[in-house]
């Protein structure tokens, strides 16, 4: 466990009333694609946010190769790239514009961020739209451009909060296969939340659940399919939500 | 650091407040000379009050700074600064920004730094070719005592443009804090030239930070350093302490 890349114990939030998650325990291994599925409000996002120091755990711990994430939220955060579920681009910046001032952020040196920037703009198909405002930009490619920033700093460990959602089915084709190529070329961590299981089942090999802010379920899809008799996610994730409430 | 503060600030330049803010600035300096042309009877009698002539040049300064600039410094700051921070969140541009190696108080320094640059740039690129405006239409026009008085004025300016922002963060939205910080700053504004009417007020008024930045007309006939200095840097220090502010209060917000 102590090589871990993901590393959460007991991990709890609490907004008022409602616990948002409860207990939450799971590892996630250096270069694994790890798949994070539940309903909506299930407690995925505020699981990420709390990864990355962005909302406090009212319980338990979590650390990312190695650093506390709320001891050491800064060093989390200059390891990990992040795209979350619901967020916009500033809208006067032009994608060149936007990876710069984001490998600022990182204080990557101006030499490197320029070539880590023009290389992303390729890699994502990006260079003809380089300079144009990203006032007005698709779906697909504010996605895009999104994936690019969270990878300006080079991260080891890469978390992605519904990535697919929004998405057309190419578009969410060429973003599994530029994840598969980050962790099987790069040996990048990735963990990624959805509720599009067929999307966690052709990208990773091991999955967590939540249900109701609880974990339901963590380990290979494929164990887990035979232990609970089920042929594809759906049967999966219905069988384990349908054991959780009995 | 630095880099991501130069980039933040190219960024503030290219945005639209801007040039609304920089239309406004070229109107009033293009507009200035006309209102001059015919100056309604009670500005003639006050600025003779308190400044015991009519020195054209004085009482085009007193219109310039009191009722065309100080008006501006009302406005144009709660523009720059309304996208300080609450703007980015309240459009999901911060829920992506949020997750990089820098606290939400260095962030809220960083814009509002940005946008106080902007306010010194709209300055200089009104300002110094208002000169060769003004120096055609303003009898006894003076470039050195105008550029002088409105560096000192600029600085008020500056910490305009910091206070709006520090109040909008205060306030948590962004409408409701516009409107918060320029009424505070309509105040200030209002009450800037009290202690000029009202010598024993005078020192009183020095409290206010926008007094400072229109120190310079009392000095007119001898604007020096040691006249400009002291406010300059007083206004600096309010800035710096302002922003302080801001950025303390900001680390509360919710992302």
């Amino acid at each position: 466990m102590s090589g871990s890349a993901i590393l959460v114990e007991a991990l709890g939030k609490r907004f008022g009333a409602m616990q948002a998650v409860d207990g939450v325990s799971f590892s996630v291994e250096p270069g694994e694609i790890f798949g994070f599925m539940g309903h909506n409000g299930a407690g995925k996002t505020t699981t990420l946010r709390m990864l990355l120091g962005l909302t406090r755990p009212t319980g338990g711990r979590a650390a990312v190769l190695g650093h506390d994430v709320v001891a050491a939220t800064l060093e989390v955060r200059r390891v990990c790239g992040y795209l979350p579920a619901s967020y916009a681009l500033p809208p006067d910046m032009t994608p060149r514009e936007f990876l710069q001032y984001v490998a600022a952020m990182f204080a990557i040196p101006r030499a490197t961020a320029r070539a880590r920037g023009e290389a992303l703009l390729r890699r994502f198909g990006l260079e003809a739209v380089a300079d144009r405002k990203l006032r007005g930009f698709s779906t697909g490619m504010t996605q895009k451009v999104g994936l690019a920033q969270a990878l300006i700093n080079e991260p080891r460990v890469l978390l992605l909060d519904e990535p697919t959602s929004g998405l057309d089915p190419l578009g969410r084709h060429e973003l599994l296969e530029h994840l598969r190529a980050l962790a099987q070329q790069q040996g990048v961590t990735v963990m990624f939340s959805s509720h599009i299981l067929s999307d966690v089942e052709t990208l990773c090999r091991r999955v967590a659940a939540m249900h109701h802010a609880r974990l339901i379920a963590c380990g290979e899809i494929a164990a887990l399919k035979r232990e609970h008799g089920a042929t594809t996610m759906d049967e999966l994730y219905l069988e384990l939500v349908r054991r959780h409430a009995s | 650091m630095t880099r991501l503060q130069w980039l933040d600030y190219r960024a503030a330049l290219g945005e639209r407040k801007t040039y609304v803010a920089a239309a406004l600035m070229i109107y009033a300096v293009l507009a200035v000379p006309l209102l001059l042309a015919e100056p309604p009877p009670h500005v003639r009698e006050v600025i003779a009050a308190w400044l015991a002539d009519e020195d054209p040049f004085a009482l085009f300064m007193f219109v310039w700074i009191d009722l065309v600039m100080n008006k501006v410094i009302a406005f144009v700051p709660v523009i720059l600064a309304s996208g300080v921070v609450l703007r980015e969140r309240d459009t999901r541009v911060l829920g992506l920004l949020a997750a990089k190696p820098l606290t939400l108080g260095r962030y809220f320094v960083i814009r509002t730094v940005s946008a106080c640059a902007v306010m010194l740039t709209l300055y200089a690129v009104t300002q110094v070719p208002a000169v060769a405006w003004f120096h055609g239409q303003i009898a006894g026009f003076r470039a050195g005592t105008f550029l002088a008085a409105m560096g000192l004025h600029a600085c008020a300016a500056v910490f305009a443009t910091a206070f709006a922002a520090t109040v909008m963060v205060a306030v948590g939205r962004r409408g409701a804090g516009a409107l918060v910080a320029w009424m505070l700053l309509g105040v200030m504004v209002g009450l800037a030239l009290v202690g000029f009417y009202q010598p024993d007020w005078y020192a009183l008024t020095l409290a206010n930070p926008l007094t400072l930045g229109t120190l310079a007309m009392g000095n007119l006939q001898q604007l020096s350093p040691a006249v400009l200095l002291p406010p300059m840097l007083a206004l600096l220090a309010w800035t710096a302490v302002t922003i302080a502010a801001g950025a303390r209060l900001v680390r509360k917000m919710e992302v």
